[in-house]
């Protein structure tokens, strides 16, 4: 009972570390055993007695990874047997790398590592008995110590054991992105301006001066002359990697509504790269955090940034708006209020099809290629056309 | 859909040995995998359409082909012995959390431990249990001390970890409800004992697998009630077994229960835990279901007081007036609304009244495919959908929506269609929350400019000369207690005349109204009169020493501020009324002004009328800023974009 001790601390799975590392093995005399483990002794006898059917199954889940979570530990690892009538005293020689986590850590990152890790370890085995030779274990134990350190610390490994070296990488995985559309507007997140152009793909290189925070998709596609179906993949791909968001498309006659605008102010570092970041000349006094909240306040339903704008004057006070906007938007202290034309009359014909309520006015736009304009005028007159905000 | 089991697995490990005894659904757990396996490889293509296969990395390519031709031959059925061995857990791993992923497959369970009925029977001589320990007898058994019972559940390996913990907890209970069961009448040894057998007889004649599953599943009631767990977990979530139709087991998987009412919607009992911790008084509840369907969730023992609770119930009133209609504590209908929150019967909402402001929730299923469009359109006939929400595209107030011209069937009406919205999340509320931020000097050189700016050239003088008749009025304060709410209030009564500096006040509304001007009962401009003021110019006598003591009184309030917010509050010609600072100064120090707490919780708490508290805030407006967001607590089982 006593893994619901620590539940109410944090709900929810967490990203954590690797803990340890081990190797067990099946002993020809002394059976299941761990040989090898960086820190010494993190797993108990007690919990490897309770687990070690996990860690050396039967013939079938051999090559599997088998993930085992009990006992306060959760443990990757990836069993292998390599048979060899010659060299072993049982015929086979049966040995599991594993990871240690904490028990409410994810691990799934972890498996190809493990995986690939344990190749390595095979492939070594096969060729010079790295594992089974009983002297060779303080040079496991170095690498077990370099693989724990580097990739806890910097997600990357690499060792050099004899002729070989061994590359490992730990590669988070996301839910696939959403799709891309023409009216999204890819905002780049990190400082990449500093990575050298050569170190992208050629499509990012092409598109990459165009992504500013302003331009949306369909724009990006026509200034960089690269064709909008490619863009839209390759900005999918830099959304997965979390290099890019996507933002609504920027206007003077957008609405935005706040939410949790309390953290603006009850976090220093946030208030303060807010300041910066809106800074409409980052040289001169920065504005003041009363200042900007102000401006987020005011955006409320029916409020057009344009009326905010002739009301508060933003560039009065060294306040850029469109950055403004960007960062709200990007911390999530506001969000767009979009339009949703929606058709009520029986048949629809034409432009009326798009009026299901799922396609926002801005996506009309851009698909149709009318001016906001034309369509709020076709849309005004139209009788059986209702508009929904949300 | 990740929320549903795969399987439900029943192992059993005793001093015979591990078994498999029943599972549901019976075609191989390989089958799954062979449905499941091309999907798992579209999403892994899918999941980076730009990665270059590695053709050169000599160590990863033919391993990996290896593998999936392994995956194809071996994964393709855990045979039952392989899983009933894995599930066969060592005594130390009893009686906690256990959990396997085995490729794609994740199995969450809790072993359980029981000592077996028979043996007790033994002990305590003989008596008619032992009927049910006398079939094992007769095949020869053993009689054990312990049993290990352990009824998996298969996940999809992608299952998030608050599901994973609530299948563990189904787990746990039906180990509990078994383990209950055995030591009142050697249930489990029965059933085991039936299943066990039903096994050997249809091996001997060579039966499939799945004939002997369905034979015990017609045979043993254990099997039934796994059967229809696993069915009630994959179409509602929600699931009331009888077990041996003595103990009554209910379940809600919040994951899947909360989509009956929002399809495509994941709320994790994280969620809703937040969103009850948030619980206070003035909450209001509002069922989602018939009052019929309420008890589909509590066991009858627990009915009496849901009843009571179900016959004061009103939408509009808070929790509080609930629970003494009631005659409850407000503890007990916290714990019953709570408990109807998480079966997904009942919703928190502010009490509806028509001063309440809605807008569209962000993620309305709006579209004109969507099933509440008919829904709603039988429910309330004649009435299109669009046209009733598209009044709400801007926030809105029932009252606004209403006009006191109409019939009240009709606003009776509208009611009822804003609780059907409420009830179906096309609508959220929006709260008014205050921030307390005096805006810095030079900030304030430039306001006063732009008003001086937009008002006639006499306004510096006029302020100047409000500011000195202030002083004076000031000086003329009487001795009432100023921490005292209730003097205020018995003041209100008094006529009103026109304070000396609305004039200005007027000026700038404009300027500064958004953030209050969609607050529904917005008193007009030219009742935000100061009260307070007004009487202590009614007040003829005073004397010189009252005066000071004011001005003592008015420092000693100040001091709460930092120096910086201290000038900025001196700047405001109200903050020269001992009241009006006072009841600043209380709300500001009861942490009212943090933007954590909406304009309804601190009328409630500090027990003021939302005119009184709208003309303070509107008094002080030049150091607090309003503004309108949805309400955390509430707004975290909605679904934001």
């Amino acid at each position: 009972m006593h893994s619901h001790a620590n539940e109410g601390v944090s709900p929810g799975s967490t990203e954590g570390k690797i803990r340890c590392i081990f190797l067990s093995e099946f002993h020809a005399t002394a059976g299941c055993k761990i040989s090898c483990q960086v820190p010494e002794n993190y797993i108990s006898k007690e919990v490897f007695d309770a687990i070690n059917v996990y860690i050396i199954p039967k013939q079938h889940l051999q090559r599997c990874i088998l993930t085992v979570n009990a006992m306060e530990v959760k443990i990757v690892g990836y069993p292998v047997g390599i048979q060899d009538q010659q060299k072993y005293a049982r015929n086979a020689f049966l040995f599991n790398l594993c990871f240690v986590c904490d028990s409410r850590a994810r691990s799934v990152q972890y498996e190809p590592v493990v995986k690939k890790l344990s190749e390595y370890l095979i492939m070594m085995e096969e060729e010079s008995c790295f594992l089974s030779r009983e002297d060779d274990k303080l040079r496991l134990q170095k690498i077990f110590e370099t693989v724990l350190r580097d990739l806890n610390e910097r997600k990357v490994a690499t060792i050099v054991e004899g002729d070989n070296t061994i590359y490992l990488k730990i590669v988070m995985h996301k839910p696939d992105p959403p799709p891309v559309k023409d009216h999204m507007v890819p905002l780049l997140l990190a400082n990449l301006r500093d990575t050298p152009l050569e170190n992208w793909d050629l499509t990012t290189q092409q598109i990459l001066p165009y992504i500013n925070g302003i331009n949306h998709v369909a724009r990006i596609a026509a200034e960089a002359d690269v064709e909008t179906d490619l863009v839209k993949s390759c900005i999918q791909n830099l959304v997965y990697y979390g290099v890019v968001q996507l933002l609504p498309i920027l206007k003077y006659s957008n609405v935005y509504m706040t939410q949790n605008l309390k953290n603006l102010i009850q976090s220093t570092a946030l208030s303060n790269a807010c300041r910066k970041y809106v800074a409409l000349q980052p040289d001169k006094i920065l504005p003041s955090i009363q200042r900007i909240f102000q401006f987020y306040a005011s955006m409320t339903h029916g409020v057009t940034l344009r009326a905010i704008c002739q009301r508060l004057n933003p560039q009065n006070k060294n306040i850029d708006e469109r950055k403004m906007v960007i960062f709200g938007l990007q911390h999530k202290f506001i969000r767009c209020i979009q339009k949703y034309p929606v058709f009520t009359g029986s048949v629809p014909s034409g432009r009326q099809k798009m009026y299901t309520g799922l396609i926002s006015f801005d996506e009309i736009c851009c698909k149709t290629g009318l001016s906001p304009f034309t369509i709020e005028k076709d849309i005004e007159k139209d009788t059986n056309v209702t508009v929904i905000w949300k | 859909m990740e929320v549903n089991p795969l399987a439900v697995i029943l192992a059993y490990f005793d001093s015979k040995g591990d078994r498999l005894l029943y599972r549901y659904p019976y075609h191989t757990l390989g089958q799954t995998h062979k449905l499941e396996e091309p999907r798992e490889e579209l999403v892994n293509k899918k999941r980076n359409p730009f990665a270059v296969t590695h053709t050169d990395d000599l160590l990863q390519t033919p391993t990996q082909q290896s593998q999936n031709q392994q995956s194809a031959g071996q994964l393709q059925g855990f045979a039952d012995d392989v899983l009933s061995a894995l599930f066969a857990v060592k005594p130390q791993l009893c009686n906690q959390k256990f959990e396997l992923k085995l490729n794609d497959v994740r199995f969450v369970s809790h072993p359980t431990l029981i000592s077996s009925a028979s043996t007790v029977q033994v002990n305590a001589g003989n008596s008619q249990a032992l009927a049910a320990g006398s079939s094992i007898a007769a095949a020869g058994a053993v009689k054990k001390q312990q049993m290990l019972i352990n009824i998996v559940f298969a996940l999809h390996a992608q299952a998030s970890y608050s599901i994973v913990k609530c299948y563990h907890e189904l787990s746990k209970r039906l180990g509990l409800a078994l383990k209950f069961e055995e030591q009142r009448s050697g249930y489990l040894t029965e059933q085991t004992a039936l299943m066990a057998r039903t096994h050997d007889e249809q091996q001997q004649q060579q039966q499939p697998l799945e004939r002997t599953l369905e034979l015990i599943a017609e045979r043993c009631t254990l099997a039934q009630a796994l059967r229809s767990i696993c069915n009630d977990l994959c179409t509602t979530g929600l699931l009331s077994t009888t077990l041996n139709q003595n103990l009554t087991l209910t379940f809600c998987l919040p994951a899947k229960a909360h989509q009956l009412h929002k399809k495509g919607s994941m709320v994790d009992p994280e969620t809703i835990d937040r969103c009850l911790r948030a619980l206070k008084p003035y909450h209001g509840m509002l069922l989602l279901v018939d009052f019929a369907e309420l008890l589909d969730c509590v066991p009858p023992t627990g009915a009496r007081m849901l009843w009571q609770l179900v016959d004061a119930y009103n939408p509009l009133i808070s929790l509080q007036s609930m629970a003494s209609n009631a005659d409850l504590s407000i503890e007990h209908v916290y714990k019953l609304v709570s408990h109807l929150v998480y079966w997904a019967k009942a919703t928190i909402i502010y009490p509806l009244c028509e001063t309440n402001v809605y807008v569209i929730a962000p993620d309305a299923p709006l579209h004109t495919r969507s099933h509440l469009v008919e829904k709603f359109s039988t429910r309330f006939a004649g009435m299109s959908l669009f046209e009733v929400i598209s009044d709400f595209s801007l926030p809105t107030s029932i009252g606004h929506l209403t006009t006191p011209l109409q019939q009240p069937a009709r606003q009776g009406m509208l009611a009822q269609m804003v609780l059907w919205m409420l009830q179906h999340h096309l609508l959220m509320q929006l709260h008014t929350y205050v921030q307390f931020m005096p805006s810095d000097v030079d900030d304030k050189f430039e306001d006063s400019a732009s008003c001086a700016h937009v008002a006639a050239g006499n306004l510096t003088e006029e302020e100047q000369d409000s500011n000195h008749t202030e002083d004076e009025t000031m000086s003329r304060v009487a001795d009432e207690d100023p921490m005292h709410g209730g003097s205020m209030l018995s003041m209100s009564s008094q006529p009103l005349p026109m304070p000396v500096n609305s004039h200005r006040r007027h000026m700038t509304d404009d300027h500064f109204s958004v953030a209050s001007d969609n607050i529904a009962v917005q008193p007009s401009s030219s009742h935000k009169s100061n009260f307070s003021m007004t009487a202590s110019m009614s007040t003829d006598n005073c004397d010189s020493l009252d005066s000071m003591e004011d001005e003592q009184k008015l420092k000693e309030l100040l001091q709460v501020f930092n120096d910086a917010d201290r000038a900025a509050i001196r700047r405001i010609p109200a903050s020269l009324n001992l009241d009006d600072l006072s009841l600043l100064v209380k709300l500001y120090q009861m942490g009212y002004f943090k933007s954590e707490h909406h304009l309804e919780e601190i009328m409630y708490f500090e027990n003021l009328r939302r005119s009184q508290l709208l003309q303070l805030l509107d008094k002080f407006r030049d150091v607090l800023i309003l503004y309108e967001t949805e309400d955390p607590a509430i707004a975290s089982m909605y679904n934001n974009k």
